[in-house]
């Protein structure tokens, strides 16, 4: 997890879309993870990525664990360009539009401290 | 030719998510530690602390069991990878996609664990709410 600069998360108003781009974000390349013995090594990763809800509502409440989300079902895309220096290798997705996730979600979340059960 | 025939082939294997995963990991790990230790890739110093004097975010307890403090997005799946956090939140998973590397092999990306999201909004950590902006890569 780091943290986002200024400027690189943009959500519309109403919360249904959220753009967030980072450049030369810092990171471990380590195509073997998870093995044990899986080598890492320094790299640099940029990115843009969009959600964007569906019109499908979704409601996640899960006492025991003290957390509540409420979105929409959504669709996600990504484009990024990955770039690991020491061994002179950089890869660079096809354009945002020509991909896809399986799974997408976005809305709003409290947990721990926050969270008080539905009555 | 197969992109696992290339002799850099630790590279050419190489599934996007599987690096983005490491770099959350370490990502989650790095804010868990000082800085100083950190920055330095050395061990924390023996000196106990706690969280309650740190502005970082606190990790979802029962994540943090296997020290990798996140899980996979999916239905009744908590997105926040933060504890006592209230804000905005998206995650996604099993993305599908391809790309080029600068050798002109075509390698896909996305694996079931293709894993990405964000946090925005308030968190409680130093014995006071903080606010920030943070993702999961």
């Amino acid at each position: 997890m780091v943290a986002i600069p200024e400027g690189g998360l943009i959500i519309s108003p109403d919360g249904h879309t959220a753009t967030l781009e980072m450049k030369d974000v810092a990171v471990v390349d380590q195509p073997k993870w998870p093995a044990l013995d899986a080598v890492g090594m320094p790299a640099t990763m940029s990115f843009r990525m969009i959600w964007k809800a569906t019109g499908e509502k979704v409601i996640y409440d899960d006492p025991q664990k003290q957390f509540r989300v409420e979105g929409y079902r959504a669709t996600a895309q990504l484009e990024a360009q990955v770039e690991v220096p020491l061994i002179g290798f950089s890869w660079k997705s096809d354009p945002l539009s020509e991909s896809s996730a399986n799974f997408a979600i976005i809305g709003d979340e409290v947990n721990g401290r926050y969270y008080k059960p539905m009555k | 030719m197969s992109s696992t025939d290339d002799v850099r082939s630790c590279c050419t294997r190489r599934i996007f998510l599987s690096t983005a995963l490491s770099i959350a990991s370490a990502g989650a790990v790095s804010l868990l530690l000082s800085n100083e230790a950190a920055a330095d890739n050395k061990p924390p110093h023996s000196k106990l602390s706690t969280y309650n004097g740190d502005t970082d975010p606190y990790p979802i307890p029962w994540l943090d069991k296997n020290g990798s403090h996140n899980q996979p997005a999916g239905p009744q799946m908590e997105p926040s990878h933060i504890y006592h956090f209230k804000g905005r939140v998206a995650r996604c998973a099993g993305f599908v996609g391809m790309g080029t590397d600068n050798m002109g092999n075509r390698i896909a990306f996305g694996t079931p664990t293709t894993d990405y999201g964000f946090m925005q909004g308030e968190y409680f950590a130093g014995r006071t709410p903080q606010t920030g902006a943070f993702t999961h890569i």
